[in-house]
């Protein structure tokens, strides 16, 4: 089993037990983010009632805050805490040391006002302009943004900004996608993801863990089992709970039936986006068998409701998936083969969307997107939980990093994940909950390998488990970061939609 | 529905062919819907055009919408097509609970819809049943847009998405007869628009707000 260490530093300390920790090879910082000072430095002297967060009486705001740093060290398998308390909403810079943290930081501003040192303009990621007040926040949210905190938004030259979305096409989610170009090259493109922020990190705040699993599982749907396996271990750690082998094994088939039907609805939006409209009915029909191979099993196309604190709700049909299983699979199979003979397919994948691999490194890439780009991450290896000590997924890797690598480490863990299937059910599989007692508040960390990479959640529970606070890494926050260099690297406009489906990442994820 | 080989004439195109493991009984409601329907399919020509809008779902109705025109559903069977403008579609369907920041893009695209429209809210989060109202989303779909049929799930299957469709056509054709289509025509009557809730207020300073930002903020 993998380990969590919970470092508690000093706030002057903060980066440098960072630098030490990042020194070990490996190393990556997997999340950040802050929470309202667990020790708000009480106030006699002021004799005013506490205002409500964001209280429209222009008061100060109460910056403090205690931030974490979630460093995974995969070559040695472990993740450590590491958490310090900002009294003057004020922390050093992450981003400079790894930038993959940008995003966090920009987060933490919106939702605390707090900033990294320096003063690096930040950019717009969940909080729309229109709620730029007096909305409720996860702390204080900034009064008034002064010119200068956030980044500006420069297109100049020739260069003009072509803009799409937020509503775009068919089936696709809202994202608007500012497309930088002088005519045909893509120079440059921002994203806007606020358009779909839902606050569920601040809604569940209060609830019961086991009500809060509901809106869990709809903060990304396409990994609903992933982000809900995450959130159950952050909590059933938080309550030092275990959950029998045979249990964990159930929840693992789930998550390779996730992983199974992703794939193949990534194989099809690639042919979709290439125009190949054959091979794109043919993979609809292998992801449209297996959902109804997810609805034999478990009673939900999408698999949802199938997790709960601390075990399962319901038994999964084995004998269905065994039945059902090889042939969607073999469809799919199918599917691919006849894609890696077409040329005029080929064609359009290879060298477009490359993602080198320090980028993919220094974003702090996960899931197959990393992989593809020769970064050898899984989680499931790395940081073994559940029955993968037992049962480890073979890791495949490519190194070109183009849009082709991608699609052949997801045709590859297909195959991975239908032999993990029927090992995980030959060894026995079992359902029920065990009981969750809460007797001290307390934090935990958990993750799971979602179908687009390492999902994280972290969770602080009160001694009646309810959340104190939530914070859901799922991988789409991740790897929405390395898009744009993705789309930036020699493509044109209609290479675009298919670096976005090589990608297969959801707006939902990161918006949250 | 007692013969089946007297009514498979009458039956509309492809209804009784899909193979799904839904019970006999749901089949054969839709059959009989479809059946009802097929007077006002007839008035579009058979040519009915689909726009989508996500306010904030988690991406699986939006799988499963684009399941329907996969093989195994193929509503251009039925004469339904998506179209990716605003000012060709007859038919919005809307998934998600409305997050406010979605809230200027919705109505520009409804407005831009031309009249006779009719707008179907996908899934359990546009009916309201999951996410609650608060300052960052609207919770249900018809505080915003007047809503003429709501389709459960979570997500709605495609069979049930065709189902809403077949349905919403239906309110289609009654708009059609019942609108004159003349510059003097009374407007529609207010019971069809949506209450007066913050909602309205809100959209203003949005609007106000989402030009400011476009400008400055990335």
């Amino acid at each position: 089993m993998s380990r969590v260490d919970v470092v508690r530093a000093a706030p002057g300390d903060f980066e440098t037990v960072l630098l030490r920790l990042l020194g070990a090879s490996d190393a990556r910082v997997a999340d950040l983010f802050a929470s309202t000072a667990s020790t708000a430095p009480a106030a006699p002297a002021a004799p005013a009632a506490p205002t409500a967060p964001g209280g429209p009486d222009g008061a100060q705001p109460d910056r403090a805050i205690t931030l974490r740093a979630i460093v995974a060290s995969d070559a040695e398998g472990g993740y450590v805490v590491v958490e310090s308390d900002f009294e003057d909403g004020v922390y050093p810079p992450l981003s400079d040391l790894s930038p993959a943290t940008f995003v966090e930081e920009c987060e933490i501003f919106e939702e605390f006002s707090a900033r990294p040192m320096g003063g690096k303009p930040l950019n717009r990621v969940l909080v729309p302009p229109h709620a730029e007040t007096d909305f409720p926040r996860l702390g204080t949210g900034p009064p008034v943004v002064e010119p200068g905190v956030r980044a500006p938004h420069v297109v100049a030259g020739q260069a003009f900004e072509f803009p799409v979305g937020p509503v775009r096409g068919v089936g696709q989610e809202s994202l608007y996608m500012g497309l930088v170009t002088t005519g045909e090259e893509v120079l440059d493109l921002y994203l806007h993801q606020w358009h779909k922020h839902r606050g569920i990190e601040r809604r569940v705040h209060g609830w019961p863990a086991e009500r809060a699993l509901f809106l869990v599982e709809r903060a990304e749907g396409l990994s609903a089992v992933a982000t809900a396996w995450a959130f159950c271990r952050a909590v059933e750690r938080a309550a030092a709970v275990a959950v029998p082998a045979p249990v964990e094994r159930t929840r693992a088939v789930a998550l390779e039936l996730e992983r199974l039907y992703n794939h193949a609805a990534a194989v099809a939006a690639l042919c979709q986006s290439t125009g190949l409209s054959v091979g794109q009915a043919q993979a609809e029909i292998a992801l449209e068998r297996l959902l109804r191979v997810n609805l034999a099993a478990a009673g939900h196309r999408y698999l949802f409701g199938t997790l709960a604190i601390g075990g399962v709700t319901r038994a999964l049909d084995v004998s269905a998936v065994r039945a059902l299983l090889p042939e969607a699979v073999a469809e799919l199979r199918r599917v691919v083969r006849a894609l890696r003979t077409t040329n005029s397919f080929l064609d359009r994948l290879e060298a477009a969307g490359t993602v080198p691999q320090e980028t993919a490194r220094g974003l702090g890439l996960v899931g197959p997107i990393a992989r593809a780009s020769g970064v050898e991450i899984d989680c499931r290896r790395d940081h073994p939980y559940g029955p993968y000590a037992e049962h480890p997924p073979e890791v495949r890797t490519r190194h070109s990093g183009d849009v082709l690598a991608r699609m052949e480490v997801m045709a590859e863990e297909v195959e991975d994940s239908r032999r993990l299937i029927w090992d995980l059910t030959a060894a026995g599989l079992d359902s029920g909950c065990v009981p969750v007692p809460y007797g001290e508040p307390a934090t935990g960390l958990g993750w799971c390998e979602s179908p687009r990479g390492e999902s994280l959640a972290w969770v602080s529970v009160d001694e009646e488990g309810r959340i104190e606070r939530l914070r859901l890494r799922p991988a789409s926050v991740r790897n929405w970061r390395a898009f744009d260099d993705a789309a930036r690297a020699r493509n044109v406009f209609t290479d675009v939609p298919i670096i976005e489906a090589s990608f297969w990442l959801t707006v939902a994820g990161f918006a949250r | 529905m007692s013969g089946r080989s007297s009514d498979s004439t009458a039956r509309p195109s492809g209804i009784g062919r899909v193979a799904t493991p839904q019970p006999k009984a749901a089949d054969a409601e839709i059959r009989e819907v479809a059946t009802s329907l097929a007077e006002s399919v007839r008035s579009f020509r058979r040519s009915l055009h689909i726009r989508t809008v996500d306010t904030g779902s988690c991406a699986v109705c939006e799988s499963e919408i684009r399941l329907l025109a996969a093989p195994h559903y193929d509503l251009h069977r039925l004469g339904f097509f998506f179209t990716p403008a605003p000012r060709h579609a007859d038919l919005l369907l809307v998934t998600g609970p409305v997050a406010r920041g979605m809230e200027v893009a919705l109505r520009k695209t409804y407005d831009a819809m031309p009249d006779p429209k009719a707008v179907v809210a996908v899934g359990a989060c546009p009916l309201g049943g999951v996410f609650a109202p608060d300052d960052w989303v609207h919770g249900n779909l018809d505080a915003v847009i007047p809503v003429d049929v709501f389709v459960p799930g979570c997500p709605p299957s495609p069979l049930a998405l065709l189902h809403g469709l077949l349905l919403a056509v239906g309110r289609l054709g009654a708009k059609v007869t019942e609108d004159p289509f003349t510059a003097t025509a009374t407007p529609r009557p207010a019971a069809d628009a949506p209450p007066p809730t913050k909602a309205v207020e809100v959209s203003q300073p949005a609007v106000a707000a989402e030009a400011a930002s476009r400008s400055e903020t990335t």
